[in-house]
C-alpha cells in the first residue's frame, strides 16, 4: 500500500505532469488507503494547479499545457468527488457563471468553472451566448453569492455593465467577477465589479488564489478540530 | 514627479505614458513614431501635422481631445500651416504640449517613413468583358423637319440600331448633360454605357479609353488598381493605411466604437470615403488632361471588395449585428450604388459594385479570393489561406468548398509583439538562425543584404509580421524554443537571456546595430501570441478537412497583403496549416485584390461571385464541440499530435537537428 504522502505526491505531479493515468490511479489509491476525498483534492490535485499556476506566470506553461492540466485534474476529481464529506468552510459557495450575449468563446469560462468544481462549489454553468437578464434571474432563483461574466469580443463585453448594474441593484452583496481578453481593471472598477481577469490563466490564477484560501481555512478548522 | 498620460499614436499603434508638458513630437520621439519634423521643433516647418482624436475610446479606456492640450486652440504660427483642407483637429505636434490622455492620428503626408504597402498587382489572364463600354455615334444635325424626335430619343434609338442596345436607361443627371454634349462635338458624342442597361455618361466626340478601378479595403491598409478597360491592363496602383485604424485597430474594436459613441459609424464611414477619394486622386495623376477638370470622373466603374465589417462601415449599415453572435450582416447580395449617393468622386453617375458576402465575417473579400482562385473548377483539394487581421480560410475542390474565418489577432501583422511594427523601413524581415552558434542574420526592409552583409549603419527598428514568423520558425528549428513554444535556457550564448522581469527573451539585434539604441528581442510572450495565432488558423483548417471528411491536402496558397511575403518554409515548420510538400506551398499575392479586378474586367465574374457566394458552405469552427481539444493542440510547434512527415523530410535534407523530433 502506497503511503498517504505517496498518494498525495503522485495526484500533485500527475496534475503538474498532465498525466491523466496519474491522476486516476492516485485517485484510486487514495480511496483504497481510505483517505479523505477533500484531502486528496485540496493537498494533491489543487497542490498541483498551484504550481501550474506558477509555471504559468513564469511563461514556462501555455494554454495548452492549462488545458491539459485541466483534464488530468478532472480525470482525479470525477474518481474522488463521491468520496468527499459535506465540509463546512463558513462560505455556502454558489456561483451563477457564463459567457455574455453574443459570445461564443468559452476555453476562460471553463476553466474558472473548474476551479470552482474542485473547491465544492455549486456551478450553476449557463454556457455561452447567455441572454444578459438570464445571469439576473438566475442569480436570483438560486440566490448565488458570486456571479462570473466573460467575454472574448469587445462588442460582447459592453453588455457587462448592464449585467452588473440589474444584479447590484437588487442585491448589492452579490459578488461580480469579470474577464475576457478584452476586460480590464479599470473597466472593472468602473462598471462596479468585484474582480477582474484578463484571460483564461489569469482568471484560473484568481480561482487559484481563492481555492488556496479556502484551503488554508479548510487546513485552520482541521487544526481547531485536533487542539 | 510630473503626473503621467496615456498617449496611443495612430495608425503605428505606439502606446506609452508621457510626462506632462511634452509636446507630442517629443512624445513621438520617445515612442519611435515616424513623424516629419525638419525644422526641429521650430513651429517653422509645418510638416508634423497630427490629428487629435475626439472622444472615449472603450477599448484603450482613454478619454482624449483637443480639451487635454495647451495651448487650447491653434496659435497663429499654427494656423500658417492648418489649411481647410485638412480637416477637423489638426495641430502642429511640436507646438502642442500634452495635459492629459489622447490618441493622435499622424497621417499619411507628416510621416516620416513610408509604409511599404505590400499589395502589388499581378498579371491576370482574364477575358475582357466590362460592364461599363463606350460607343461612338455620330448623327446628322436634326433640321426643322425632325422637330418631333427629341435628343434622348435620338441617341436611344440609334444605339439600338448600330450597336443592337435594346431598352437603354438614361442616368437623369447624364441626361441633363446630353444636348450641349452633342452639340459640342459637332453632333458626334460617346455613350458610356453601363451593363447594356444604362447611359451613366456622355462626351462630346470620340473618347475610346474607358477606366475603372477595383478596391480593396483591408482592415489595416487600403488599396486601388486603376485599369484600363480596353486592354485590362493596370494603369496605377495607389494604397494608404485605412483611415479608420485610429478607431480601433481591429474589426471588433471599431464595431465598439460605433456601437459606443452616438456619431461613431458616421465618423469612420466619412473617414473610408475621404481615404478611397484621397486614392482616386492619387491612382489618376497618371491620366490627368487638361479637359477634364475634375480626373477622377474619367473612371466609369469601381469594384470593392472588404470584411463584412469594413463593408458595412463603408456602407453606412450599423454594424452592431455582425458583431455579436449569431452575426448577421445586414445584407449579403451584391450591390450597385451610385457613386454619388456614397459620394465617391469618380464619375458621378457611375456604380460603385460591392461584390457579395459569404456569410458572417467571411466577407467580400474572401468572394474576391474565391473568384480569383476558382477552386470550384479544380480537381485538386486546395486550402487557401487569407491571412490579415482576420485569417479567412476556403478549402474545397469542384465538388465542394467550405469557408471559414478565425480571430488570429494582430500578432501576423507585427501589433502585440514587443518589437513589432508594420513593414516599413527598418524593419526586419527576413531571419536565419544558426543552429550550432545561434547567432542570426537577417534582412532589414530598404536594405539590400543581410545584415552581416552591410558596411556601416543596419539601422533596425522592428520586426514586421514576415521576421516575426521567420524568427520563431528559426527559434524552433535552432532549438531555442522547444515544441511547446517554451524557451530552452542555458544554450551557452548570451542571445537567449532573461530580461528584468526574470522572463526569458532572444536578442535579435544589438542596440548598436538598430537606430533606436535599445536591444531588439523576441520575447516569451511574442513566441505565444504567434503560437495562439497559428493555432487559430490551423484549427480552422483542421476543423473543415473533418467536416469534409478530407485527410490530405494537394495544395496550400497563401494570399493576402502578409501572406505574399510569409516564407513558406517557416509557416510550414511553425504548423500554421497542416502538413503538405513544399513545394506544394503556393504564394498567390493579394488575391481579394485579384477578384475585385476580374469583377471589374468581366462582368460575368460578376454572376459568378453571386453564384458561388452562396455556393461555398460557411463552417462555424468556434462552436464546434472539438474546437477547445483541436485549438489546443494545435498551439504546439508545429502540432501536439498531428504528423509532418513532409517538414521531417525537408529538414532531414536541410541536416537540421530538430528533424528527428518531428513525428513522421
Amino acid at each position: 500500500m502506497p503511503t498517504k504522502e505517496e498518494v498525495l505526491e503522485k495526484l500533485k505531479n500527475g496534475v503538474i505532469q498532465y498525466d491523466e493515468d496519474a491522476c486516476k490511479e492516485g485517485a484510486n489509491e487514495a480511496i483504497a488507503i481510505g483517505m479523505d476525498g477533500n484531502e486528496a483534492i485540496f493537498e494533491g490535485l489543487v497542490a498541483g494547479m498551484e504550481e501550474v499556476g506558477r509555471l504559468f506566470e513564469a511563461q514556462e506553461y501555455f494554454v495548452p499545457e492549462i488545458l491539459m492540466c485541466a483534464d488530468a485534474l478532472y480525470a482525479g476529481l470525477d474518481i474522488l468527488k463521491p468520496h468527499c464529506k459535506q465540509m463546512d468552510l463558513g462560505v455556502k459557495g454558489a456561483v451563477v457563471i457564463g459567457t455574455v450575449e453574443g459570445d461564443v468563446h468559452d476555453i476562460g469560462k471553463n476553466l474558472v468553472k473548474m476551479m470552482f468544481d474542485v473547491a465544492g462549489f455549486t456551478v450553476y454553468d449557463l454556457g455561452r451566448d447567455v441572454p444578459l437578464d438570464q445571469f439576473v434571474e438566475e442569480q436570483l432563483r438560486t440566490d448565488s453569492e458570486l456571479v462570473c461574466l466573460s467575454a472574448m469580443m469587445t462588442t460582447s463585453m459592453i453588455g457587462m455593465p448592464k449585467v452588473i448594474e440589474k444584479i447590484k441593484a437588487r442585491n448589492p452583496n452579490v459578488m461580480i467577477m469579470i474577464g475576457g481578453a478584452p476586460t480590464s481593471k479599470e473597466l472593472a472598477d468602473k462598471w462596479g465589479a468585484d474582480g477582474y481577469a484578463e484571460d483564461a490563466s489569469n482568471a484560473l490564477k484568481e480561482a487559484i488564489k481563492m481555492v488556496s484560501f479556502l484551503k488554508n481555512l479548510r487546513a485552520e478548522k482541521e487544526a481547531e478540530k485536533k487542539g | 514627479m510630473a503626473n503621467k498620460f496615456k498617449v496611443i499614436f495612430q495608425p503605428a499603434g505606439r502606446r506609452g505614458e508621457v510626462e506632462e508638458g511634452k509636446t507630442i513630437l517629443e512624445a513621438a520621439q520617445m515612442l519611435g513614431v515616424d513623424l516629419e519634423a525638419l525644422c526641429g521643433n521650430k513651429k517653422v516647418c509645418g510638416k508634423c501635422k497630427v490629428r487629435i482624436e475626439e472622444g472615449y475610446f472603450e477599448k484603450d479606456n482613454l478619454e482624449s481631445g483637443m480639451k487635454h492640450i495647451t495651448p487650447l486652440a491653434p496659435t497663429e504660427d499654427e494656423l500658417k500651416h492648418i489649411k481647410p483642407e485638412d480637416g477637423p483637429g489638426i495641430r502642429l505636434a511640436c507646438a502642442c504640449e500634452i495635459h492629459g490622455d489622447l490618441k493622435i492620428f499622424v497621417p499619411e503626408r507628416s510621416r516620416a517613413g513610408k509604409q511599404v504597402v505590400r499589395k502589388a498587382a499581378k498579371e491576370l489572364s482574364i477575358a475582357l468583358d466590362p460592364a461599363v463600354k463606350k460607343y461612338t455615334l455620330k448623327f446628322t444635325p436634326p433640321t426643322l423637319h425632325d422637330m418631333t424626335t427629341g435628343d434622348y430619343e435620338r441617341v436611344i434609338k440609334a444605339l439600338e440600331e448600330q450597336y443592337g442596345l435594346k431598352g437603354l436607361q438614361f442616368d437623369y443627371m447624364t441626361l441633363k448633360r446630353l444636348q450641349p454634349a452633342l452639340r459640342e462635338g459637332g453632333w458626334m458624342a460617346t455613350f458610356t454605357v453601363w451593363m447594356d442597361k444604362e447611359i451613366i455618361k456622355v462626351e462630346p466626340g470620340s473618347v475610346d479609353v474607358c477606366y475603372g478601378l477595383a478596391v480593396d479595403i483591408g482592415t489595416t491598409t487600403c488599396v486601388g488598381y486603376l485599369c484600363d478597360l480596353s486592354t485590362g491592363k493596370v494603369i496605377n496602383t495607389e494604397s494608404m493605411m485605412n483611415p479608420q485604424v485610429p478607431y480601433g485597430e481591429d474589426v471588433m474594436s471599431r464595431i465598439t466604437y460605433a456601437m459606443t459613441n452616438p456619431e461613431g459609424l458616421e465618423t469612420m464611414q466619412k473617414a473610408i470615403i475621404a481615404g478611397l477619394n484621397e486614392i482616386i486622386e492619387k491612382v489618376v495623376a497618371e491620366i490627368q488632361n487638361e479637359k477634364c477638370p475634375k480626373p477622377g470622373c474619367t473612371i466609369d466603374d469601381l469594384t470593392i471588395v472588404f470584411n463584412t465589417a469594413m463593408h458595412h462601415i463603408f456602407l453606412g449599415f450599423d454594424p452592431e449585428y455582425i458583431g455579436k453572435s449569431p452575426f448577421i450582416p445586414a445584407v449579403q447580395q451584391s450591390l450597385n450604388i451610385k457613386a454619388r449617393d456614397l459620394g465617391i468622386k469618380i464619375n458621378p453617375a457611375a456604380y460603385i459594385h460591392v461584390l457579395p458576402i459569404e456569410a458572417g465575417f467571411v466577407g467580400a473579400d474572401n468572394v474576391g479570393v474565391l473568384i480569383a482562385q476558382e477552386q470550384y473548377y479544380q480537381d485538386d483539394m486546395v486550402l487557401v489561406i487569407d491571412v490579415g487581421t482576420n485569417g479567412e480560410l476556403l478549402l474545397g475542390n469542384k465538388n465542394r468548398v467550405c469557408s471559414t474565418s478565425c480571430a488570429t489577432g494582430p500578432a501576423f501583422e507585427g501589433a502585440q509583439i514587443k518589437f513589432g511594427m508594420r513593414a516599413a523601413p527598418g524593419a526586419i524581415e527576413k531571419v536565419k538562425i544558426d543552429p550550432e552558434t545561434k547567432e542570426p542574420q537577417y534582412k532589414v526592409i530598404g536594405k539590400a543584404d543581410w545584415h552581416t552583409h552591410i558596411d556601416g549603419k543596419i539601422n533596425a527598428k522592428g520586426i514586421c509580421g514576415s521576421g516575426i514568423i521567420d524568427v520563431i520558425a528559426e527559434m524552433y528549428k535552432a532549438g531555442i524554443i522547444d515544441k511547446t513554444g517554451k524557451f530552452v535556457m542555458n544554450l551557452g550564448t548570451n542571445r537567449v537571456r532573461q530580461d528584468i522581469d526574470g522572463k526569458p527573451e532572444y536578442v535579435l539585434a544589438w542596440a548598436e546595430e538598430t537606430s533606436i539604441n535599445t536591444d531588439i528581442t523576441v520575447t516569451q510572450a511574442d513566441v505565444r501570441a504567434l503560437q495562439l495565432a497559428k493555432g487559430a488558423l490551423y484549427t480552422g483548417a483542421k476543423l473543415m478537412m473533418k467536416k469534409m471528411g478530407v485527410t490530405n491536402l494537394d495544395r496550400v496558397e497563401l494570399a493576402g497583403a502578409f501572406g505574399s511575403h510569409i516564407d513558406r518554409e517557416a509557416s510550414l515548420a511553425l504548423g500554421m496549416f497542416p502538413d503538405v510538400p513544399i513545394e506544394k506551398v503556393v504564394v498567390v499575392g493579394n488575391a481579394a485584390g485579384d477578384g475585385a479586378r476580374m469583377a471589374l474586367l468581366n462582368k460575368n465574374k460578376r454572376t459568378e461571385a453571386e453564384e458561388r457566394a452562396r455556393w461555398v458552405e460557411f463552417v462555424e469552427i468556434a462552436t464546434d464541440p472539438s474546437f477547445e481539444k483541436e485549438f489546443m493542440q494545435a498551439m504546439h510547434i508545429p502540432h501536439m499530435k498531428d504528423k509532418f512527415p513532409n517538414l521531417k523530410k525537408n529538414l532531414e535534407e536541410q541536416g537540421a537537428p530538430i528533424a528527428s523530433s518531428i513525428k513522421g
